[in-house]
């Protein structure tokens, strides 16, 4: 878990305007790793935050600091491998430039940081953490990831939000 | 005691590398080589899909140069299917026009990317600068401007990429015989006008001249450590023109020695009359040579330094004004100096923006005929395609039977070309930085990085993985035991 981050409350309602982003992280060609794109489905389906933008990427890109700053809230999606997380974590992320760059990656701190330096703005920024398993070359998720969504669904489904101590982490 | 020195992976290249430097008693070097160590086949993959799935599927490859690989996959259906430059036939204006517009938003977009993201960090922080500092989240911090300016040359690259070719990445647009759609005149004036988020051509073409103002900055500063590092003579290809200036999208394949005289000239669909590739057991990255000049002196270079020797003239105005800026400096002979390839680059991230707004001006783009259907005997079951990948020459050749399944694919990419000449560039950066030294610092393993990363290396698509890039460091002794480890 990031040390730029903050326990979140954040509810479905709040995303719902057209100056929200909603990015899913991941690829679902890599069993769990298509949580973030799962949890954008599953919203399109419901016909949820339908105002939002929402976007599918592999990865981050610097670009999507020049994306997020025309915009108020944005909610990134990712699966994580932290076993900290048990089913899934709400949290608020900051900015930090962790020097993590690589071609083929860019923390959401450093895309935060990068938005403040560069454009001079900063939107309020949340990560919904889906926790997944296995990560080869095939698609669709695993049971045991699958159920890590559907308890992420269920939380915003029921517009829950609550406070955790530390990152926001729900014991499933 | 002879000892080994290893740098696995090799950071912010694209894909995973490793470099071991063999040392003797003295700490001499007397051998250095760049291994590539993860292997994809997709030539194998490929085999029994059917045909037209091959600009599609081998594009993935890649996640930055995937335009020149369904461009080059896409000229070598053309000839399958019999409507292509291999039957001498050849493709309609609008086709063609919207291929090489697409290839040069990838050009430029690529080039950006490997130049302020990769290389710039390095120019401004130094080569001994600490790896968090030296990349582009130090330039955030040091300068956000041109990092904003960098990010707008990148969006507008993407946003002309994703609207000429369908998709933001792996695109669909090009089909055999021609491509699914033109350019709308919305379409078209979004680009050359701009609009909220979005650059005009004239603010991308003014951006672009930022590059090549850093570097002549750069090398003002620093001329002796640029001009003397890695200085490695090579035989030059590109595909040229009938008038031998550089074709990024078709043309003749040209190579010049150092005095640039022309070594060999011919048509791509006859490369396999002239080149053949080796092998070793180090190595999962072939490399390809000039069978009659063999292994060695037969081996080229290719990409931005290479195309700016043999290219006598470019045909637009910034972009000539400096390329002979950059033929002065070596008084007429080829540029083999290893750093100057980010000059070069430079160059041509500028040239890319011209002639974006050349082709953005062609009526062309708007014409409704975009597909050459062949005639019924017209398939020949055999294609080649070549273009000039922003990394250099990418050739891309399938064989599929009478139902359309591919039975031969064989794609020698750029970074494959330069194989020998990225292994020249490490043993020259090795025997000047590292030999006599009894350490190794992290300056002396950046620099063979410098070195191997001046040439924006796609081990993705030579072989391809994707990575994050730690860098580890091991010394071998001649009985191959580590002596010393270091990672970071």
């Amino acid at each position: 878990m990031h040390s730029a981050v903050e326990p979140a409350r954040l509810s479905l309602a709040d995303l719902s305007h057209d100056d929200c982003l909603i990015y899913g992280i991941g690829n679902v060609g890599r069993q769990d790793d298509g949580l973030g794109w799962a949890f954008v489905d599953w919203l399109e389906v419901a016909g949820l935050c339908v105002d939002a933008e929402r976007v599918r990427n592999y990865q981050l890109f610097l670009e999507d600091a020049d994306l997020i700053s025309s915009k108020q809230k944005v909610l990134f999606i990712d699966a994580t491998r932290s076993p900290e997380v048990s089913t899934f974590s709400l949290y608020r992320a900051r900015a930090e430039l962790d020097f993590s760059f690589t071609s083929h990656a860019i923390s959401i701190p450093s895309i935060i940081a990068t938005c403040q330096l560069c454009f001079e703005r900063q939107p309020e920024v949340y990560v919904l953490a889906i926790r997944g398993y296995e990560w080869e070359l095939q698609e669709g998720l695993t049971i045991a990831a699958k159920s890590n969504l559907d308890a992420a669904i269920a939380h915003f489904s029921a517009e829950l939000t609550e406070t955790h101590s530390g990152p926001a982490t729900r014991k499933g | 005691m002879s000892r080994k020195l290893v740098i696995d992976p090799v950071t912010r290249i694209e894909g995973h590398g490793k470099v071991t430097i063999q040392l003797d008693d003295d700490n001499n070097v007397t051998d250095a080589k760049l291994h590539v160590v993860e292997f994809r086949g997709f030539e194998k993959l490929i085999q029994g899909h059917p045909y037209w799935e091959a600009p599609m599927l081998l594009q993935r490859i890649c996640g930055i140069c995937f335009v020149s690989h369904h461009l080059c996959g896409a000229k070598a259906l053309d000839d399958m299917v019999g409507v292509g430059l291999g039957s001498g036939i050849p493709m309609l204006p609008t086709a063609e026009k919207v291929r090489r517009l697409g290839h040069y938003a990838q050009q430029l977009q690529s080039h950006v990317t490997a130049y302020f993201y990769l290389v710039v960090p390095e120019m401004l922080f130094g080569m001994d600068a600490p790896p968090e500092q030296r990349n582009v989240l130090g330039l955030v911090e040091q300068n956000p401007a041109l990092v904003k300016r960098v990010v707008a040359l990148r969006k507008w690259g993407q946003e002309l990429i994703r609207t000429v070719l369908g998709k933001r990445m792996h695109g669909i647009s090009s089909v055999p015989g021609g491509v699914s759609k033109n350019i709308s005149l919305e379409e078209r004036d979004r680009f050359l006008n701009g609009e909220e988020g979005l650059l005009s051509i004239d603010e991308v073409i003014e951006y672009a001249q930022e590059g090549l103002k850093l570097f002549y900055e750069f090398h003002g500063q620093h001329r002796e450590q640029v001009d003397s590092f890695a200085v490695v003579p090579s035989l030059d290809m590109c595909l040229v023109n009938d008038e031998g200036n550089v074709d990024y999208y078709h043309g003749r394949i040209r190579i010049l020695d150092e005095d640039k005289r022309i070594v060999r000239e011919f048509d791509y669909h006859d490369y396999l009359e002239h080149f053949s590739e080796a092998t070793e057991e180090w190595s999962y990255m072939k490399f390809p040579f000039l069978k009659d000049l063999g292994r060695e002196k037969g081996s080229v270079r290719v990409g931005p330094l290479a195309r700016m020797n043999v290219t006598k003239t470019l045909s637009t105005p910034l972009a000539q004004a400096a390329l002979e800026k950059f033929h002065a400096y070596t008084g007429g002979k080829s540029n083999n100096m290893t750093l100057h390839t980010n000059w070069a680059r430079a160059i041509e991230i500028i040239h890319s923006a011209e002639l974006i707004k050349e082709l953005l001006h062609d009526p062309d783009l708007q014409n409704e005929q975009l597909l050459m259907t062949p005639a019924d005997n017209a398939w020949t079951g055999e294609g080649i395609g070549v273009v000039e990948a922003p990394r250099g020459t990418l050739l891309h050749h399938y064989r599929a039977d009478r139902s359309g399944s591919i039975s031969f694919a064989n794609l020698i990419v750029s970074t494959t070309q330069n194989n020998s000449v990225i292994n020249r560039t490490v043993r020259s950066v090795a025997q000047d930085y590292i030999s006599g030294k009894a350490e190794i610092t992290e300056g002396m393993m950046n620099a063979i990085e410098v070195g191997i990363r001046a040439y924006d290396p796609c081990l993705s698509c030579a072989t391809h993985a994707l990575g994050q890039m730690p860098l580890e460091i091991s010394l071998f002794n001649a009985e191959g035991q580590i002596v010393d480890a270091q990672r970071r």
